[in-house]
């Protein structure tokens, strides 16, 4: 029976592992140096329940907070690292393409946007991995630009409606994500 | 019944006290008086109040008091503590979203270059 019970455990947290495992190889990147030379670094990392703790914190009133906390509520864990530079080539972008072939992709994630610019302008790069049905189970952004470097992996069920709210709430304008059909009928009524 | 009458006479008959027991009885009060004034600076004003908890219902509602603050006080800071941990996990958050946000619009603004790039080309001709 104990041997049951640790192997369950033990199955189960190799499960969980692998999903919040991060697809990015973060100490690639040295991100201590990269703090170092920035004028400003973002770093947050908030797990299951930390989220749940935000959750209450954030207010039905604000409209902004109010998709957040209906958007947090299926997450398992966010990380986003930022650094943002005083001049331009204060970090090396010409490594990005190298960051980016050492992104190791567990089974379920797609890469399902990759942009390079081969002038020195903007790489972003987005992948997804497929969750229960039409939601998504993960989101990666990597967007590496001139004066700033970003890393974000969020964990957990991402409605697509919420991947577009994603992008147009919080100031910034929509992303033109599909809703589903019966949210589209809703509308046209 | 004149011999209870005679027993009685006698034995309740006026006696003058011995010499002095007036000038001793108040001597002692005196005295009495000098050793209680000196036990009150003795123990102070607090002493005062600890000896009133020698009563053992004072004692026992003192310490039901005392655990009561106790309790109350730190169940107060736990939840002033959740409070700051959730305002700054909940300021995190919008962070977290707002950072994931601009930067999904920066992919979607590089797609959509490339997407209407050709047609832009094509309305030109």
């Amino acid at each position: 029976m104990r041997i049951a019970i640790v192997f369950l455990a033990a199955t189960l947290s190799g499960a969980w592992a692998q999903d919040t495992k991060m697809p990015v190889p973060l100490e690639k990147l040295a991100l201590d140096k990269l703090a170092e030379k920035a004028v400003e670094s973002v770093d947050v990392t908030l797990d299951g329940n930390l989220l749940q703790l935000a959750g209450k914190f954030l207010s039905e009133k604000d409209a902004d907070q109010a998709k957040a906390k209906k958007l947090i509520a299926g997450l398992k864990s966010i990380m986003v690292r930022s650094f943002t530079f005083a001049k331009d080539g204060e970090y090396n972008l010409g490594d990005y393409p190298d960051l980016r072939d050492h992104v190791q992709l567990p089974a379920g994630w797609s890469h399902i946007v990759g942009v390079t610019s081969k002038r020195g302008g903007d790489n972003v790069d987005v992948y997804l991995k497929t969750g229960d049905g039409s939601q998504i189970g993960g989101l990666v952004v990597i967007a590496a630009e001139p004066k700033e470097l970003t890393i974000v992996h969020i964990t957990g069920t991402i409605r697509p409606e919420d991947l577009a709210d994603l992008g147009g709430q919080f100031g910034i304008p929509k992303l033109d994500v599909p809703r589903k059909n019966s949210e589209q009928k809703k509308g046209k009524e | 019944m004149s011999r209870i009458e005679d027993a009685l006479r006698k034995a309740l008959r006026r006696e003058e006290p011995p010499e002095g027991f007036a000038e001793r009885v108040m001597a002692r009060i005196q005295s009495r008086d000098r050793e209680a004034a000196g036990v009150r600076e003795a123990i102070g004003p607090w002493g005062g109040l600890l000896a009133a908890f020698r009563e053992p219902h004072l004692r026992w509602a003192a310490v039901c008091a005392a655990a009561a603050l106790l309790v109350g006080g730190l169940e107060y800071r736990s939840q002033r503590l959740e409070r700051a941990e959730g305002e700054r996990a909940s300021r995190q958050v919008m962070l977290a979203l707002r950072i994931t946000g601009s930067k999904l619009r920066l992919a979607q603004d590089h797609v959509r270059r490339i997407d209407y790039a050709p047609v832009e080309r094509k309305e030109r001709l």
